[in-house]
């Protein structure tokens, strides 16, 4: 057997593709894997969260509300019993046990938490010049729990994030990614949901104290403080500007009456520092 | 601007440690791919068998084990190529390269041994690769790989 020697140029085992094209390709064939997921997911989640039996809905609020110190606020929970007090006898809100609870924080804000649990910021409150307006705040976070609207907005978020670190695992720097960038975008409600909860409100707030009085002051306050700013294309709420409107025109169209709103009571006054020079914010 | 590089510090460490991978890997591997081909080419006359040797009486002078080995480390680019690849499935093509230099490397390293000993032929050639550092491909650290090449130097009775 001779030995012929000769050099072979070619190289089987490596593959001619460039490595930046593969990662385009890679890289595009997630993302459209994540934009079809994320559109699944969002119509799965609207429908889904429609069946979620409350029951399931104050389990998971249970987990979630470990973060905010559990200290129930009795001045506000009069304030919201006697909303509750006047919801139609079929309303679903009463399979709820709510809870309301005030933290100590400059924003002017609210939140809807899963399972029954309303937040309000202790800026709202020194804020707030009227029992109606106070009113008006809790009964538009009640029109949320009455679309289900917070858990709506966790399903998109949530999905995607759980979805990521099933994919790359907890600790992936893509995980961290996924989260900070949906649940932080997926963290504001529709436009749409936002004026369906204003409704709700508006309704609510006609059958506790009989009149419309001080529904819009909230909103008002929003435009004269923060009138300068122009963050909107973005925003996920629907100008305070157009939610007034909308409001105004919803009493004009069911004749609802508008009296001069009640002054807030003394025993929330007490709760709070006035001295403190608020922030408003607009995600109420 | 330098805010918006500390609020979202982990992602323009995650792009720089591509761009360093990408840059540094690919310079990397063209030099080492031209040496070895280079190399290669040198010693191309030693011969070189995965066979047995059967040699008549009397005309090995000498035989003895020569080995070379290359320990050659992964990149955080190849690495996300790899990691998304697990997603897809096919070729995880950034790694061929790897396993590829790494063994060639071996193998010259080997020659170069026999050669300086004056060896004519290698024969029973053996490969063997094997990964250093069990966390490769996981968590946020990037491991390597070994290939080593073993043979049978013989040097013959030659007038």
């Amino acid at each position: 057997m001779k030995f012929t020697p000769k050099h072979i140029d070619e190289n089987v085992n490596v593959s001619k593709t460039h490595p930046l094209g593969e990662l385009a390709w890679l890289v595009g064939g997630m993302l459209l894997l994540a934009l079809v997921f994320y559109l699944v997911l969002g119509v799965t989640a609207d429908l889904a969260v429609a069946k979620i039996p409350i029951k399931a809905e104050v389990w998971l609020g249970e987990h979630f509300v470990a973060s905010f110190e559990a200290n129930e606020d009795e001045a506000l929970r009069r304030r919201l019993q006697r909303l509750l007090d006047n919801l139609p006898a079929d309303s679903p809100l009463h399979q709820y046990t709510f809870t309301v609870q005030l933290v100590k924080n400059e924003e002017a804000n609210a939140l809807a938490l899963p399972g029954g649990h309303i937040v309000v910021f202790s800026g709202l409150v020194e804020q707030a010049e009227s029992e109606n307006e106070l009113a008006m705040v809790l009964a538009h976070e009640l029109g949320h729990f009455a679309h289900r609207d917070h858990l709506k907005r966790l399903g998109r978020g949530l999905g995607l994030t759980v979805a990521a670190i099933l994919v790359f695992g907890e600790d992936s720097a893509i995980s961290r990614l996924m989260s900070n960038l949906f649940l932080a975008t997926e963290s504001g409600y529709s436009r749409q949901q936002e004026s369906d909860a204003d409704r709700f409100g508006l309704e609510l707030l006609v059958n506790s104290f009989g009149h419309a009085g001080g529904a819009t002051d909230f909103f008002a306050r929003v435009v004269k403080k923060a009138g300068r700013r122009v963050p909107y294309l973005l925003a996920s709420h629907p100008h305070p500007e157009d939610r007034i409107e909308e409001l105004q025109s919803l009493i004009r169209e069911n004749g609802y009456p508008v009296e001069k709103s009640a002054p807030l009571g003394d025993d929330l006054l007490s709760e709070t520092e006035p001295e403190q020079e608020a922030e408003t914010a607009v995600d109420q | 601007m330098l805010e918006v590089i500390f609020g979202n510090l982990d992602l323009f460490l995650f792009l720089l440690l591509m761009a360093v991978g990408y840059s540094c890997g690919t310079i990397a591997e063209k030099r080492h791919y031209k040496s070895i081909i280079r190399r290669e080419k040198e010693l191309i006359k030693l011969m070189l068998v995965n066979a047995e040797g059967h040699f008549a009486d009397g005309a090995v002078n000498n035989s003895f084990l020569v080995s070379g080995s290359m320990v050659v480390s992964n990149d955080y680019f190849k690495r996300l190529l790899a990691i998304l690849r697990n997603f897809f499935g096919g070729r995880v093509k950034a790694y061929e390269t790897l396993i590829d230099r790494a063994r060639r490397e071996a193998i010259l390293r080997m020659k170069e041994e026999a050669k300086a000993k004056g060896a004519h032929m290698i024969v029973n050639l053996r490969l063997e690769t094997s990964t250093i550092g069990r966390s490769a491909n996981k968590k946020n650290s990037v491991g390597s790989i070994e290939a080593l090449a073993y043979g049978t130097a013989v040097v013959m009775n030659r007038p």
